[in-house]
């Protein structure tokens, strides 16, 4: 008896996403993963295309517009496989996933304050979020904590002024008021914890109400709240007088953290089999199909059957591919073909934060537009999709398409199969 | 591309040098955003700093000075979370031993609360005596002034009968006993032994219903793990190969070892070979061979091979599932199980950890860490008002019913019911 559907293998937001999709869908679905994945150290928000041309300083505006000249310039991109129709249906999608109430800017990209206040240009964020948007020309106060390491109020109002973006900017750091007042260090989980509790903001609210009266919003680490996040931020906007928004930290990320508990949520109201903690460490193709995985368990290899097997194990990061000292590159659950140079001089260029990317960042799996693995042009195994950045030439560094990419290509596995 | 020849040939990889995966570390703190103490104390700064990080400075030849490592609970959430396979957890549990070697004295409370099978011996034939006692609150504030046990900390009550006695003198001798080809080992433990008779017996009601002739084996004795995670590792090391000379005879003939305790089946598992280093060819065979009860069961219906005349239950009951079982990395097989039930609707709840992490929550320091850490819990499990709930594991399931007040089960024992078994 096959007790699942099918087996998602990787629990970052492509795997998450397909298989809430598909559970959803009336699917029985096994999700497996090594750990949880890039989403807990994102920003939260996503990113659908925020520079074009890749190497422009300039983020882009509306997006839509920049979209046709993106794929020429990429046409083996994900996007460009699959079209703009599905990445509008894929965010229509995802924002009906969660209770959290995702926004869109119509058709142009939030930008938001990165934790150094750059711009961060996104298609897709949490109101808290959103409401740091720098194309509204709103002052704003940055607050932080002596006691949150890595998050600096006056580098970021700094660096905001410094775009003479019109916006009035300035910060303000505190040391934690009762009841955090004894810590010396604190996490920005603990702090979220600490946000939920109604007499550590009203002890924040009364220091600092009186110097945020000249701003019309107040911008905080993204801290506010975790499980009660919404009635946190309700509650500060009211006793402060004003709209307030979060700022990105330096990883973890609680925003990310947040959107990962809401679709693991989602998941499992829905009945769906979740495996966090454990590795696949290998599959089998026989003629043309998989029939089976194999999981690591603290004891032995158990086997794992399903009808369909989507591989989400995320790029180089994500443990999906690897790679060693001699230049070799490799998938290691099915050892699919990765098309690479096997000289190391070629994957990196001399620039470590390089708008076009890392060569090494761009490989991957390739694929049909069923996004089967392919050898040549056949299909490796008819019921073995990819999703995410495990796709080849899904660097999301190039043109900042992370979360983008991870979105589309689960919605169009999630209509194949569902 | 992989084969099935080639699967049989891959061997469990991650394991092997619990110390040297402090290299794989990248620093991303994802363990300490995910762990449940470090989030609600000061006290612990959390998996990163005195996991890997602290790793580093564990010189061989020098002692140990990180004593904060010792409010690390050693509910394995961040060796679970953690996305390029630092065990963290495990690495924990090691320095914790050379901890308290270094300081050459364990608390005698310590040492008690490690040998809960000498606490069931101890109380089992006074149990009705010991069990009123136990409540009785001068008593217990005496206990947790001189011993350091919080006054509050769960008491299960002492099962009159042990679990092996009337295995022996009552079940070997019935007539309705199962005789068969088909044979499974089961593995008590001590709460079985002392506390919860019944739940043994819920166990292999339903084995029996299944074909299957159990086997409880007369020399097994506690698995170690409150030794364990008292850091007294020799002690441990005794009982881990007294239970590995036991159950080996048996895992050798191809028995399949099985039991309803989620933490001694992992001690079984993985503790003994990969925190106290047991990894010879016996203790191998004993971990391949074990198997956590509903692992068993549903590999079963799996093949089909598990009846499946279950009664209805027309019922929705919370479950919880203990961070020990998700440890053992093989998903959760009780859920599936249980949703065979025609009827029946789990709603798992969402939590990491119940607090109490085996002997954690009892010790007087540490007892309101332990609540903090399962409030939402508590709470979810409340606001379900069901009069009874599920959880594998027995520690968590008396912390649970301490804590909520709500009567608490196996899932051996729901599937019992559905059988109409008892
Ligand atoms: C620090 C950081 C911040 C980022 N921030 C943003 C952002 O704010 N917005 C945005 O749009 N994009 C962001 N990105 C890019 C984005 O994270 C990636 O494009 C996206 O995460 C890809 O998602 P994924 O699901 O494909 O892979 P991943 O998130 O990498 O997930 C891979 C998953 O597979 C699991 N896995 C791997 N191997 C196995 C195996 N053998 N068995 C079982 N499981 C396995 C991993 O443990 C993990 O759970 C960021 C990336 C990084 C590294
Ligand atoms: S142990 Fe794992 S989860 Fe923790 S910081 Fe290191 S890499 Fe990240
Ligand atoms: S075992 Fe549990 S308490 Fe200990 S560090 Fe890991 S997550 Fe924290």
């Amino acid at each position: 008896m096959s007790l699942y559907d099918t087996v998602v293998i990787g629990a970052g937001l492509a795997g998450l996403t397909t298989a809430c999709h598909l559970q959803n869908k009336g699917q029985r679905v096994m999700l497996i993963g090594h750990g949880v994945g890039a989403l807990v150290l994102g920003s939260g928000c996503i990113d659908v295309l925020g520079y074009q041309p890749v190497e422009s300083v300039e983020p882009v505006r509306a997006w839509p517009d920049k979209l046709s000249s993106f794929m020429a310039d990429h046409p083996q991109h994900p996007y460009s496989l699959l079209g703009e129709t599905k990445i509008n249906e894929a965010l229509h999608a995802f924002q009906g996933l969660t209770e959290t109430e995702y926004q869109q800017n119509g058709s142009e990209n939030w930008l938001v304050p990165s934790a150094v206040g750059a711009i961060h240009p996104t298609c897709l964020a949490p109101p808290s979020i959103a409401k740091g948007h720098l194309g509204d020309t709103a002052s704003m106060l940055i607050v932080g904590f002596e006691e949150l390491r890595d998050f600096y109020p006056a580098l970021i109002s700094q660096n905001i002024s410094a775009q003479n973006l019109g916006i009035e900017t300035e910060s303000l750091t505190l040391n934690l008021p009762e009841p955090g007042a004894s810590k010396l260090n604190i996490t920005p989980i603990e702090l979220a914890t600490l946000f939920e509790q109604a007499d550590f903001r009203q002890q924040l609210v009364s220091v600092i109400k009186a110097r945020c009266q000249d701003y019309d919003r107040i911008g905080f680490p993204a801290v506010l709240g975790l499980g009660r996040h919404a009635k946190v931020v309700v509650d500060l906007e009211k006793q402060l007088g004003r709209p307030v928004f979060e700022v990105g930290t330096l990883p973890p990320s609680v925003p990310g953290r947040r959107l990962f508990e809401a679709l693991k949520h989602t998941f499992v109201q829905a009945k769906g089999r979740m495996n966090i903690g454990t590795k696949v460490v290998a599959g089998e193709v026989k003629d043309g199909r998989v029939t089976q995985v194999q999981i690591e368990t603290t004891n032995r290899l158990k086997p794992i059957i399903a009808e369909n097997y989507v591989l989400a194990t995320g790029g180089i990061l994500g443990g999906g591919i690897q790679t060693d000292d001699q230049g070799r590159v490799w998938e290691p659950v099915f050892n699919l073909p990765i098309d690479h140079n096997s000289n190391r001089q070629t994957w990196f260029t001399p620039k470590f934060l390089s708008p076009v990317g890392q060569p090494v960042s761009s490989y991957g799996v390739v694929v049909n537009d069923r996004l089967n693995p392919i050898e040549d042009t056949r299909p490796i195994a008819d019921n073995l999709y990819i999703v995410g950045s495990l796709l080849a030439h899904a660097d999301w560094t190039q043109g900042r398409t992370g979360y983008g990419v991870a979105l589309t290509t689960a919605k169009h596995v999630a209509d194949l199969l569902g | 591309m992989t084969t099935s020849h080639d699967l049989d040939e891959i061997t469990l990889s991650i394991w092997e040098q619990v110390q040297h995966s402090a290299d794989l570390c990248v620093k991303c703190n994802i363990c300490t955003s995910f762990c449940p103490v470090a989030n609600v104390t000061d006290m612990f700064p959390g998996p990163k700093f005195v996991g890997p990080q602290a790793q580093r400075f564990r010189n061989p030849h020098e002692i140990s000075v990180d004593d904060s490592l010792d409010y690390c609970s050693g509910c394995g959430v961040c060796s679970m979370v953690c996305p390029h396979g630092v065990k963290v957890m495990e690495m924990n549990a090691k320095a914790r031993y050379k901890l308290y070697k270094t300081k050459k004295w364990i608390p005698l409370r310590n040492r008690i609360l490690g040998r809960s099978e000498l606490l069931g011996w101890l109380g089992s034939p006074f149990a009705p005596i010991a069990n009123v006692t136990l409540k009785l609150k001068p008593l217990r504030i005496l206990i947790e002034g001189i011993m350091g046990v919080h006054r509050d900390a769960p008491m299960p009550a002492f099962s009159w009968e042990t679990f092996r006695g009337w295995y022996q003198t009552v079940h070997k001798k019935s007539p309705q006993r199962v005789i068969s080809d088909k044979k499974v080992v089961f593995y008590h433990a001590c709460s079985v032994n002392y506390y919860e008779a019944f739940i043994g017996k819920a166990a292999i009601a339903v084995l029996e219903h299944n074909g299957y002739e159990v086997i409880v084996p007369k020399d097994q004795v506690c698995c170690g793990l409150p030794m364990l995670s008292n850091a007294e590792f020799d002690a441990a090391r005794q009982n881990a190969r007294t239970n590995i000379n036991s159950l080996v005879r048996y895992a050798r003939a191809g028995h399949k070892i099985v039991g309803t305790s989620s933490s001694c089946t992992l001690s079984l598992k993985s503790d003994y070979r990969h925190i106290l280093d047991m990894d010879d060819a016996d203790a191998r065979l004993v971990s391949q061979q074990t198997y956590d009860i509903c692992e068993f069961l549903l590999e079963l219906a799996q093949a089909g091979e598990l009846k499946t005349d279950f009664q209805p239950i027309n019922a929705s009951i919370p479950y919880h599932s203990p961070c020990q079982l998700r440890a053992h990395n093989m998903g959760l097989p009780a859920i599936e199980l249980m949703e065979l039930i025609p009827g029946i609707q789990i709603k798992h709840i969402q939590a990491d950890c119940c607090g109490i992490a085996g002997t954690y929550g009892y010790k007087k320091e540490k007892h309101d860490i332990s609540m903090a850490v399962g409030k939402s819990l508590f709470e979810q499990v409340k606001a379900t008002e069901s009069d009874v709930a599920i959880c594998d594991s027995e520690t968590c399931r008396w912390q649970i019913e301490h804590a909520t007040g709500t009567k608490m089960i196996h899932p051996v024992q729901l599937l019992a019911q559905a059988y109409g078994l008892t």
